[in-house]
This record gives C-alpha cells, structure tokens and sequence, in this order.
C-alpha cells in the first residue's frame, strides 16, 4: 500500500480501514490526553505544593 | 526528589519507546506486509484488532487482583489500600477502552467483509458482555458516595469476575445448540508473512496499555494524596481553633 | 441452627411488613402485566402463533425481570427509616443471615408475581405447551432465584448512592446477562418442545450451578458490603 492508496475514500472497504486506524488514534490519544490534562489540574489542587 | 525525577524520565523514555514502536507497527501494517488475498486492504484492520482484542482479555485481571489486594488491605494496611483501589481504576478504564476499540474496529471490519455490522455469536457476544460488565463498574465507581467506593467497586470486581467464565461457557453452549454463523476470521493459522506486523503492534499497543494504565494510576494516587493532604490541613486547622 | 433461626426471623419481618402493606407484591403484579400487554402489542401474537411460542419464553422472563427491579430497591429503603441497618450492623447476629432472609423473603414476592401470571401469560399468548411442563416447576424457581440473590445483594449495593433506582438495574443486568440465557433458553425448550430433555436439563443444570456459585459469593461478600463505610 501507499499513502496514496491508503487515503482512498471510493469504496466502503477502505473507508472503514481509514476509519479503524484514525479512530483507534484519536479514542487512544484521547484517553491519554485527558489523563494528561487532568494531571496538571491535579497539581494545582494540591495544597501544601 | 531523585527518585520522582527517575521515574518521570523512566516514563518519558518508555513513552517515546512506545510511540517509536508504534510507529514501527503501523509501517508494517500498511506499507510493508504483503496484501491479503481474499479480503484485501480490509484485512490490515486486523493488525489493530488483533492487540486490543487480546489486550483488552488482560488487563480485567489486573483490575481483580487490585481489587482483591484492595479488599484485603482494607482493614489491615489502609494506605496500601488506596493504592491497589488506584490501580483497580485505572485498568478499569483502560479495559473498557481496549474491547471497545476491540468491538468497534471488529464492526467496522465485518461491514464490508461480510456484510453485516453485528452478529449474536459465540465470540462477539461474549465481548460485549465483558465491555458491558466494565462499564458498570464505572458507572458504579460514578454514582457511589465517597468513601464507600474502593469497597463496593471492589466487591462489583470480584462478581464480574466470576461472571466472565460462565459467560464464556453459556454462550459457548448457546451457540453450540443454536450455530450461526461465525463473525470474524475462521481458527486457522497466520499466514508467516503477517507475522512482522502482528508482532509490533501488539508489543508497541502493549507498551502503550501499560504506560497509558500507569499513568491513570499515578493520576489517581496524585489525587488521592491531595485529598489527604487537604484532610490533613483540615483537621490541623480544627485543632488551631481556640477553645 | 441458630444461624437458620436467624434467617426465619428476618425472613418473617419482611413477610409480616409485606403483608401490611402489600406494595411490593401490588406493584409487582401489575407491572408484570402491563409488561406483558407491551409485548403483545409490539409482538402481536395472535397474527404469528409459532413466533410467538419461540420468543414466548424471552418476554417471560423479561417481564419478570423489570418487575423484579421495581420491588427490589424498595425491599432495602425500609432498612434505612429509623436507622434500622446501623442497628443490624452492630448486631451479633450473622449480617449474611440479614441477607438470606430479604433474598428469601423477595423470592417468595416474585414466585407469588409468578403464579398468578402463568395462567395470564397462557392466556394472552395461547401458549400451548409443546415439551414437558413440569419442568416449569424447576425453572421458575431456579432462575427467580438467580435473579433475586444478585438483585437483593446490589440493592444493598447501591443502597447509599446517588441515583439508586438507575444503578440497580445498570449493574445487575450486565453480571445476570448469562443467567438469562439459560432460563429463556430452557423454557422456550420446554414451550417449543425443539430441544430433547438433555440438552433442556443442561441448561438446567447450568442455571443450578449459577445459582450455588452466586448465592456463595453474596453470602460471603454481603458482610463487607454492609460495613463499607
């Protein structure tokens, strides 16, 4: 396969790979993008540092 | 604090190793691996399914021996406690992640490959039952009051744990009964040449599973050492009280 | 045997304050009803007579499934007036016996619930039972069982959160979800006469087992779950 290739949008077939492996990035980095955010909140909440 | 810092760079390093891998994997997957005959391009889907699906059966054992770890400290060492209660949410929620990036890549894959988006068989049924069992423990943790959660989720751990073997077998004998067709690739073995792109995406979603639960975990246990603290700072300000 | 003393005695308070006010059981009936006139209205029987035998079974279940929920949660908010479970808690008595006596006492709700709307269930769908129909006797009582054990327990589960009527059902139906198969399937064996008696008594025998495993792990984990504070 090629970039080119892979961006196919014609048929269902390669949609749905396009769609599996952006998904499974973005619900991924998603998470870990959340946790991240909420970490820095976490900082700031704690009292004594 | 040196030993903070090694950890933070300890992460960092596994991070980028991770993501390094990862990387590694996706070229594997759909620039190198040679195109499968009958399904064609389709068929690389299963080069992510594959890690979450097997991942997301691994991780709810970490979530039982937390939680049986938390139920038995409960009494005894509270601290270590809250710990594995840290350690049961976080891969929770990570389990719940993994089969559900499982069951909708899975979907997403049967559509053009068999024509249908579900099917009520042995396999996919017991799937989203495990999903659905994880959800709920969430959704408990969500709704319990403080206090009582690391106990009554706990105790929710250990119900869904029992429940999955009977899950398995009932269903296993549902459809033994009642056969229907099968969802997904037949048993079979891999064609070797897939091998490559099998191997580095379940160790590069692997090390991402691991960092990504760690990191939930570390998140929790900071803000859980908050909360001590400001518990802490409350009851010293009590005691300033004047009489 | 005090142990079983202990359970005849809760036993009888939840029946004595049933009997009083009947809400539980009142409830529970016409709800099961009404569940029922649901599914004939969305199934209608009378236009599909083999479809309906086949999935007769299901909507049994399910009926008394939604049914069961409503009474379950009330079954533990009569502990919560007058500080009654604090009391319980700092009882000697055994907490599981608590437990045993309220899953027993909701047992017996749900089986009278069941007696009284088999003959309306075989009446609103003509069901003509195809396969042995003495093996109701033991099916009914195995899977109420099934759901009541689990039911009562995450009722008391759930019995200080926020938003307790939502979450019952949220976590009971998932862990029952396997329990559930194996009633539908054995009596919708037993009313379409498809399956040969091993194959029903499998099914049977599986429901038993789900329930022996089940009752144990709540009579063991409901002392942690009363003292979770």
């Amino acid at each position: 396969m090629t970039w080119h290739t892979f961006f196919d949008f014609s048929t269902m077939a390669s949609r749905h790979l396009v769609f599996v492996y952006t998904g499974v990035w973005l619900l991924q980095g998603g998470y870990l993008a959340w946790i991240a955010w909420n970490w820095r909140k976490a900082k700031s909440l704690s009292p004594r540092d | 604090m040196s030993r903070s810092s090694t950890v933070r760079n300890a992460a960092w390093l596994w991070f980028i190793a991770t993501i390094a891998v990862l990387v590694v994997g996706f070229r594997q997957a759909i620039f190198l691996v040679p195109t499968e005959e009958t399904m064609g391009n389709l068929q690389r889907i299963f080069y992510y399914h594959l890690p979450h699906a097997i991942l997301g059966l691994i991780f709810p054992y970490v979530n039982v021996v937390a939680s049986l770890a938390f139920l038995y400290w409960r009494r005894r060492d509270p601290l270590k406690a809250l710990t594995a209660d840290a350690l049961a949410v976080a891969s929770a929620e990570v389990t719940v992640l993994y089969v559900g990036i499982c069951l909708a890549s899975g979907m997403l894959w049967g559509k053009p490959a068999w024509g249908i988006w579900w099917a009520w068989d042995a396999r996919l049924t017991t799937e989203l039952l495990l999903w659905l069992l994880y959800v709920s423990y969430l959704l408990l943790r969500r709704f319990s009051p403080t206090g009582q959660t690391g106990t009554l989720a706990a105790v929710l751990s250990v119900f869904a744990a029992i429940d999955v073997p009977i899950v398995y077998m009932s269903i296993q004998w549902w459809r033994t009964q009642h056969p229907a067709p099968v969802f997904g690739p037949n048993g079979g073995g891999v064609d070797p040449r897939f091998y490559p792109a099998i191997f580095w995406n379940i160790a590069g979603w692997l090390m991402w599973g691991t960092f990504v639960m760690l990191f939930r975990f570390a998140l929790e246990r900071r803000r859980q050492l908050a909360e001590q603290d400001a518990a802490l700072l409350a009851i010293e300000a009590s005691l300033e009280t004047p009489q | 045997m005090k142990y079983l003393g202990h359970i005849f005695s809760h036993l009888r308070k939840d029946l004595r304050l049933e009997w009083r006010s009947k809400d539980a059981i009142n409830g529970m009936l016409f709800f099961a009803l009404l569940v029922v006139v649901v599914f004939a209205i969305a199934f209608d029987p009378t236009g599909f007579p083999s479809t309906t035998r086949q999935i007769s079974g299901g909507i049994l279940w399910v009926a008394l499934l939604f049914a069961s929920v409503t009474a379950l949660n009330q079954s533990w908010t009569r502990e919560l007036r007058n500080q009654v479970l604090e009391a319980h808690r700092m009882s000697p008595a055994p907490a599981s016996a608590l437990f045993l006596g309220k899953a027993l006492a909701n047992l017996l709700f749900v089986l009278v619930v069941e007696a009284v709307l088999a003959p309306i269930f075989v009446v609103f769908f003509n069901l003509h039972v195809l396969g042995n129909a003495w093996l109701f006797a033991l099916i009914l009582p195995l899977g109420t069982w099934a759901i009541v054990v689990n039911g009562t327990f995450f009722a008391a589960l759930g019995l200080r959160t926020r938003n307790r009527e939502l979450l019952l059902p949220l976590i009971l139906l998932p862990v029952s979800l396997p329990a559930l198969l194996m009633m539908v399937q054995a009596s919708t064996g037993v009313l379409t006469g498809d399956l040969d008696l091993i194959q029903i008594r499998t099914w049977i025998t599986q429901l038993a087992g789900y329930d022996i495993i089940y009752t144990t792990v709540c009579i063991l984990l409901f002392e942690t779950v009363l003292n979770a504070e």
